[in-house]
């Protein structure tokens, strides 16, 4: 629990959202790290008949998964009002509608016997591991498709091609969502997604704030997939379960709805060009390297289980993503100063003493006094970490006159 | 089983199945599928390809009002033919084609963005599921640069060009790269469009390559030269 009240705390001071942590590991940067979300939307769900012991447990760890998210719809209708915002550059979002009708993936997310056989033969340890990885993935896809399922719905008058795009954005969540929960029923487990629906809290953020974390989710989530596919590929005896197999094709998805949003934030360039947006730009990069790098550090089993390296692993994941990110964002971390990773590094240790407080046998005052410098320990090196010198960053969309500029 | 496959699963269902209708037209620019509300609300911000980069030709369904643009029309019916199944490229030679392009240095688009070899071959894989012919290619140091003198002043060279007969794919191809130089030319036959000058591609070894996988290997790219030109930039 300390670990993500560790994290976030420090991020909502900057923040005023005021974030709820009643919900220790609730942030999954599995893939959708931080933001991601609807209220309204409420898919009729056939409640899946399984035991009833097997469903409790379900319930009781999803608990523990990732947040839901709402946002500011009327404001997104403004925002993609093509009368009153008429410099919407139409036709990058006529070329991504083309690329999700388009539909690569539509036949490619077929299972077979391989699964049970694999989650069967998964023991101990590494099984418990395997469901909380296929549930935080799952409630993550789902808590994508609730947020794009909603704004397609809530564009459709405004911005019928952004519209259609979200609703087919909800449609690769949805078939994401639903292979990773047949993967669980593969362990005899099922996420209840319409009751988590129902139950779980939701989280504002500002439209803005979705543009800048859902964009760093995708493509976070396109370096983790595509790292562990690469990394299997080559490695084949630690191929324990083929879901592995499906993430070439499954992190060309997160990779394209990345784009999108790269393709949103160009089209409102407020969000993009003044030094706020530098600083936000920043602060994102920095909240959600910092919760994936803590988050991964305490589950090093599992990583370790498919043959990585959690640190190595994490670090190259940092490294792409920045370098991605930098053809948008107005601004990036320096991530590849090995300060940085020292930094994080210690974020970890800071981290882990957190833990072992939460874990003491201290009453809960104590436990408190106990956190405080700790927390402030954290807090200064994520504040560290922030300002360290950025790199100035964008796409050369909005350099376009620098001659200088060579391709 | 599982509630997200219950209750998901006919969305999904429709929303491919709509997707599969749509391909087959939608790799020309005619049928890019605006949704018919698209056109009610519209203003001309909407079909003002006004990009610098792009000019692909405008949704058939205004095309009467456009038909001042000739060359406009002429691609318009030419993607339409590539779509539709006939392989005799031979009997359309005469008639002249839009192609459109992005281009960088070879480093980059071999050697450095391994997301474009996933993208290109994912493209190859579902052309080959749905029998749909390659419009599609990436051509070597090509000659149709030498008329872009304000792309070549600011190219590196080795360069290397994706070049598709799909304007959008190509504008949605510049959004990812962003590093990238973007255009269109007209040309009368796919061996013009797609001419390059022999040229030797090597990469130095990254000083450092600290990924948890190998790089994808030196080649990858043969997949997808134009017919005829693979023994050339071997070479």
């Amino acid at each position: 629990m300390a670990a993500e009240m560790a994290l976030v705390k420090p991020i909502s001071k900057f923040t005023n959202l005021s974030p709820k942590f009643s919900n220790p590991k609730g942030f999954c940067y599995s893939k959708f790290s931080t933001i991601r979300m609807s209220a309204t939307t409420q898919p009729s769900t056939n409640k899946p008949s399984k035991k009833k012991a097997a469903k409790t447990t379900a319930i009781k760890e999803t608990l523990l998964t990732p947040r839901f998210y709402t946002t500011d719809f009327d404001e997104m209708e403004m925002l993609f009002n093509t009368e009153i915002n008429k410099n919407l550059n139409q036709d990058e979002f006529v070329a991504l509608l083309q690329e999700f009708k388009t539909d690569y993936n539509q036949t490619h997310f077929v299972r077979n016997k391989e699964f049970k056989e694999a989650a069967d033969k998964m023991q101990g340890p590494l099984r418990q591991i395997f469901v909380e990885f296929l549930e935080r993935s799952c409630t993550a896809e789902f808590s994508g498709f609730l947020l794009y399922k909603e704004l397609g719905r809530r564009l459709k008058k405004t911005n019928p091609v952004v519209a259609e795009i979200f609703s087919l954005m909800s449609r690769d969540e949805a078939r994401h969502a639903g292979f990773l929960n047949k993967g669980l029923s593969d362990f005899n487990l099922a996420l209840d997604l319409g009751f988590l629906t129902k139950a779980r809290k939701y989280t504002f953020f500002k439209p803005k704030f979705i543009f800048y974390a859902t964009y760093l989710s995708e493509k976070i989530g396109y370096w983790r997939y595509i790292t562990i596919y690469r990394h299997l590929k080559a490695n084949p005896e630690f191929q324990c379960y083929p879901i592995f197999e499906f993430f070439e094709n499954w992190c060309q998805d997160e990779n394209r709805h990345g784009d999108f949003f790269s393709a949103l934030m160009k089209a409102q360039p407020q969000f993009l060009n003044d030094w706020k947006a530098k600083l936000w730009a920043r602060f994102f990069c920095l909240s959600v390297y910092v919760t994936m790098y803590l988050n991964d550090c305490q589950r090093t089993a599992f990583y370790e289980g498919i043959g990585l390296n959690t640190k190595e692993f994490d670090m190259h994941v940092i490294i792409e993503t920045n370098r991605t990110t930098a053809r948008i964002f107005p601004a990036v971390l320096d991530v590849e100063n090995p300060e940085f990773k020292r930094k994080l590094d210690r974020m970890v240790e800071i981290n882990e003493k957190l833990i072992a407080v939460g874990e003491s046998e201290d009453i809960p005052l104590v436990k408190n006094l106990k956190r405080i410098p700790i927390i402030a320990a954290l807090v200064s090196e994520l504040l560290a970490a922030y300002l360290m010198p950025p790199i100035e960053s964008g796409s050369v969309d909005f350099a376009e006159s620098e001659p200088q500029l060579v391709y | 089983m599982s509630a997200a496959a219950s209750s998901l699963g006919p969305g999904c269902l429709t929303a491919s199945a709509k997707a599969t209708t749509h391909f087959h037209n939608s790799h020309n620019a005619k049928a890019v599928s605006l949704p018919v509300s698209a056109n009610r609300n519209s203003n001309h911000t909407f079909f003002s390809f006004n990009s610098k980069v792009l000019a692909f030709p405008p949704p058939l369904s205004i095309s009467t009002k456009s038909s001042s643009s000739v060359k406009t029309a002429v691609a318009a019916v030419d993607s339409d033919q590539i779509s539709s199944s006939d392989p005799s490229d031979n009997n359309k030679q005469q008639e002249a084609k839009r192609y459109y392009f992005v281009v960088a240095n070879a480093k980059f688009m071999l050697d450095e963005e391994e997301h474009f070899k996933e993208l290109l071959f994912e493209r190859l894989r579902l052309y080959g599921e749905r029998n749909k012919e390659q419009d599609f290619w990436l051509v070597i140091e090509p000659k149709f640069l030498d008329n872009f003198p304000n792309i070549t002043k600011r190219l590196k060279r080795p360069a290397v060009a994706l070049v598709s007969t799909n304007g959008p794919w190509i504008t949605f191809m510049k959004l990812r790269l962003d590093r990238v130089l973007s255009e269109s030319y007209a040309a009368e036959s796919i061996e013009e469009a797609l001419a390059s000058n022999p040229t030797n591609i090597e990469f130095e070894k990254p000083e450092k390559w600290v990924a948890p996988y190998p790089k994808y290997e030196y080649g990858w790219w043969e997949a997808f030269l134009p017919p005829g030109s693979k023994e050339e930039a071997k070479v």
